[in-house]
Order: structure tokens, then C-alpha cells, then sequence
């Protein structure tokens, strides 16, 4: 028999479905602001303006929903909690019983881990590519599906009534400067641990770099009067490169904390004034944009930190002899 | 201050949020971390283990195969050399057989001829004896007397000495 319908459904569904899918964006196009101001206050019932969204009220800084003695406790911390008791708890599912020949869902984390630690390897070489590994993936995920369970529902939309007012419980944590700068600053505390010691007070020389400016200072003393002073000078050279390298170890911090926490924001906010501009059906492309933005960050924030550590450990050339 | 006040850093939290991922890290590491590089090492280990067997069965095959191959060149030689020497046997058999068959037939012969030779010498004796007589009848019948018998046969002797056809050999 042949199949008959379009996209495996009769097509009867289809058309159903199409009208269906037409009147929720026709719908949501004339309840919202949008649509509103374009067509000029219609009169709408009372029940259907009631289905409008509310505008959205970004805020920076994320709201405290309790306190434990007398620490808040803000809604991105337990974003937070909940991106970390997802991963652990899958984590803790699926290696609880590993098997040698793995069944599907150890399959697809192992393939998942896998990648990330060939990732590191190819970056970073074997030795090292294996100690920076844990570091690099738990960023990586951490991020990544810090960014995807801030798209389920619920994210924003349960709200607690508290001090301040009635404020979101849950918030994705990376929308809160806090995170991504925790994020950042272990980033730059394990750079600088595995640079030290890997290198030794060698590492320091990288940004402290006078060695080559007091041998130029004692070939003027020792005469060599032509010889020194053009040593002098490419010597302060290298001191200010050094110091210059010094200061972008904590540029870094910024910019990866200013990276994710902008992205992870702006997402946040274009789904909101989507959802707000247009209601029900239109945010939804915006959902897979963010998606892929979510990934996009991981990657990016995962993979410097790789590069960063990888030419921590990286012997310098003045280091060589 | 008041800047990083309004975008939302603040100590409490930060430092919350660092304890969480230093908590996320070393969850993970227990539960996620050791035991999948665990598995990915023992399986990565026993893809090498079973590749460096494969390669071993495939030499023992090898040698295997050049073993049966040397015995099979061995056992046709052998069995070449089996042939050739009984074909070499066969040849000093018949050789010996020739021989021995020429050997007797030689004897054979000689005891023939001696037998012939002695036959015949017989023969003459006797012929010898009977013309002795003959011939001494007919002379006393020519001379007509009887002459002593034994000047006779000195005579005949002689003559019969003398006579090379009828020579005693």
C-alpha cells in the first residue's frame, strides 16, 4: 500500500495542524505589542488580552530568595545547584554499572567525555592533555547545560514571593556575573597552578622577565659600551612584553567572565522580548538559537581555558637555554 | 563599587558560586571522570591486547604454514630418494643376477668341454688300440708272419708318435 499523507500523517492532520500552528501565531501576532501597535488598538475580549505576556524586567543583579544565616541564597545559586545535581546525578547513573561493551546511554557520555578528552590530548599532548581534562570538561558541561536547562520551562517562570518582592526561583546561573566569574577566576587559579608547576619560578620569568636587561647592564659596566645600550633597549622591551603577558593573565579573567555572562544574558533577554513582542508560537526559533549559543559558549570557554593552560606549561623560548 | 554593585557581583554569591563549581568538579571527578577514563583505558587496552594477539596468530599461521610447506618439499625429496634407491638396487640386483647367471653358464661350459675333451680322448685311446691291432693284423697278413708281438707294438708306437692327427693330448 502505498503511504499516503505528508510527513507521515493523513492529510486531513497536516491541514489541521498548519491551521492550528497559523492561528497561534496570527493569535499571539494580534494580542501582542507588536501586532497591537501596528494594527492600532483593536478591541479585544478580555479573556484573550489576559493571555498576553507580561513585559520583561531584566535585571542584573540576581535576587536573594532566602537566607541561611543570614547568607543569601540567590535564585542563580540554585540554578546553579541544579545544573550540578543534573550532571552528577546522570553521571552517577550511568557509571554506577559501566560495562566494557556499553549500552546506549554509556555510549553517548562516553562518546561525549571522549571527544572532550581527545579534544584535550590534541591540544595539549598526552601527558598534559590528561591532567587538564577534568578541568576543561567540567567547564565544558557546566556551562553548556547550564545554558540548556535554562530553556526548559520553569527557569524564570516559577516565581517566590520574599523581601523583595515576588522574584524568579530558579535563574540560569551563568546570567548572574557571579558565576561566570567564579567560572573565570578557576580558570586563572589552575592556569597559573599548572603553569607554576610545571615550570617553576621559570613560569614567574615569563612575566618578570630582567634577564635580559641586567646582562645589557653589565656589558656597559664591563665596557662593551655599543653592545650594551643596544641590549639595554631591546632588554626594556622584553620587561614591558612581560609585563604587558603579566597583564593579560588577569584580562582574561574579564573578558571570559564578560563573554559568557553577556551571551548567557542577551540570550536570556531576546527570549523574553520574543516572547513578549510576538506571544506563544514566535520565541520558539529563538529556543534552537539559544541552543546552539549555549554550546557555542561551552566550547569557547572550555576550549580557552585549554589554550590557557596549554601555553602555561609551554617552556618559553628565553627559557630554552 | 557602586558599578559592580549594579551588575551584581557580590561576595557572598561569588564565593558561593565558586564552592559550587569546586563542588561540581570534584563530584564529577568521582563519578563521571575516574571511572569513564577507567573504561576508555581498559578498553583502548584491550583493543591493543587483542589487536597484538591477532598479530601473533597471524605469524603463528605463517610459520605453520612455511612448516608445512618445508615438510611437504622435505617428504617429496625423501620420497625421490626412496625411488632412486630402489631403482638403484634394482639395477645392481640385475647386475648381480647377469653375472652370477654368465659365472655359471661359464662353468657350465668349461665342465662341458672337459667333459668333451676327455670323451674324446677316451675315444682316441680306444681307436688308437683297435688300429694298433688292425694295423698288426694286417701287416702279419702283408708280411705274413708273426713277429713278436711286443717289437710290434714298438713299432706301432713309434709310428703312432710320429703320426700328428692321432696325438694323445
Amino acid at each position: 500500500m502505498a503511504k499516503r499523507g505528508c510527513l507521515g500523517c493523513s492529510f486531513p492532520l497536516v491541514i489541521g495542524l498548519l491551521v492550528v500552528f497559523l492561528v497561534l501565531i496570527v493569535g499571539g501576532f494580534v494580542i501582542g505589542p507588536l501586532g497591537q501597535s501596528m494594527l492600532g488598538g483593536l478591541e479585544l475580549p478580555g479573556w484573550l488580552t489576559a493571555l498576553s505576556v507580561d513585559r520583561p524586567d531584566p535585571r542584573l543583579p540576581a535576587e536573594a530568595v532566602f537566607h541561611i544565616f543570614g547568607f543569601p541564597i540567590t535564585n542563580s545559586i540554585i540554578g546553579a545547584w541544579i545544573t550540578i545535581i543534573f550532571l552528577v546525578g546522570v553521571s552517577y547513573i550511568i557509571t554506577r554499572r559501566m560495562k566494557l561493551v556499553p549500552g546506549r546511554l554509556q555510549a553517548a557520555f562516553e562518546f561525549l567525555i571522549g571527544w572532550l578528552y581527545d579534544l584535550c590530548v590534541s591540544a595539549a599532548g598526552e601527558k598534559n592533555g590528561r591532567r587538564f581534562f577534568p578541568l576543561v570538561t567540567t567547564i565544558f558541561l557546566f556551562v553548556g547545560f547550564n545554558a540548556w536547562l535554562a530553556l526548559l520551562p520553569g527557569f524564570g517562570s516559577i516565581t517566590a514571593h520574599t523581601a523583595e518582592g515576588e522574584v524568579a526561583l530558579i535563574r540560569a546561573a551563568n546570567t548572574d556575573i557571579n558565576m561566570p566569574l567564579a567560572l573565570a577566576l578557576t580558570s586563572f587559579i589552575f592556569v597559573e597552578f599548572y603553569g607554576l608547576r610545571t615550570l617553576g619560578i621559570h613560569y614567574l620569568g615569563k612575566f618578570l622577565n630582567f634577564k635580559e636587561f641586567f646582562r645589557a647592564a653589565r656589558q656597559i659596566f664591563t665596557g662593551k659600551l655599543k653592545a650594551g645600550a643596544s641590549g639595554l633597549v631591546t632588554g626594556a622591551m622584553t620587561v614591558f612584553s612581560g609585563l604587558l603577558e603579566g597583564l593579560s593573565e588577569f584580562i582574561r579573567i574579564v573578558s571570559l567572565t564578560f563573554r559568557l555572562f553577556g551571551n548567557m544574558t542577551a540570550g536570556e533577554i531576546l527570549l523574553l522580548v520574543a516572547a513578549f513582542l510576538i506571544p506563544w508560537l514566535f520565541a520558539i526559533p529563538f529556543y534552537g538559537l539559544e541552543l546552539l549559543i549555549g554550546f557555542i559558549q561551552a566550547i569557547i570557554f572550555g576550549g580557552l581555558t585549554l589554550i590557557f593552560l596549554t601555553l602555561a606549561v609551554e617552556h618559553h623560548e628565553e627559557e630554552a637555554h | 563599587m557602586g558599578g559592580l554593585e549594579s551588575l551584581g557581583i557580590n561576595m557572598p554569591t561569588l564565593l558561593a558560586q565558586l564552592i559550587n563549581v569546586a563542588i561540581l568538579f570534584g563530584l564529577l571527578y568521582l563519578v563521571a571522570y575516574k571511572p569513564i577514563m577507567r573504561m576508555l583505558d581498559e578498553r583502548s587496552r584491550r583493543v591493543k591486547e587483542s589487536m597484538e594477539q591477532t598479530e601473533q596468530i597471524k605469524q603463528q599461521a605463517e610459520r605453520a604454514e612455511e612448516e608445512a610447506a618445508k615438510r611437504i618439499t622435505d617428504a617429496s625429496r625423501e620420497g625421490e630418494e626412496v625411488v632412486a634407491r630402489a631403482m638403484r638396487t634394482g639395477e645392481e640386483v640385475r647386475k648381480e643376477a647377469q653375472a652370477q647367471a654368465r659365472q655359471e653358464a661359464e662353468t657350465l661350459i668349461t665342465r662341458a668341454r672337459a667333459e668333451i675333451q676327455q670323451e674324446r680322448n677316451e675315444a682316441v685311446g680306444e681307436l688308437r688300440k683297435e688300429f694298433a691291432d688292425l694295423t698288426v693284423m694286417a701287416a702279419e697278413k702283408v708280411i705274413d708272419r708273426s713277429l713278436d708281438k711286443k717289437a710290434h707294438r714298438d713299432i706301432i708306437d713309434k709310428v703312432l708318435k710320429e703320426a700328428p692327427t692321432l696325438k694323445k693330448e
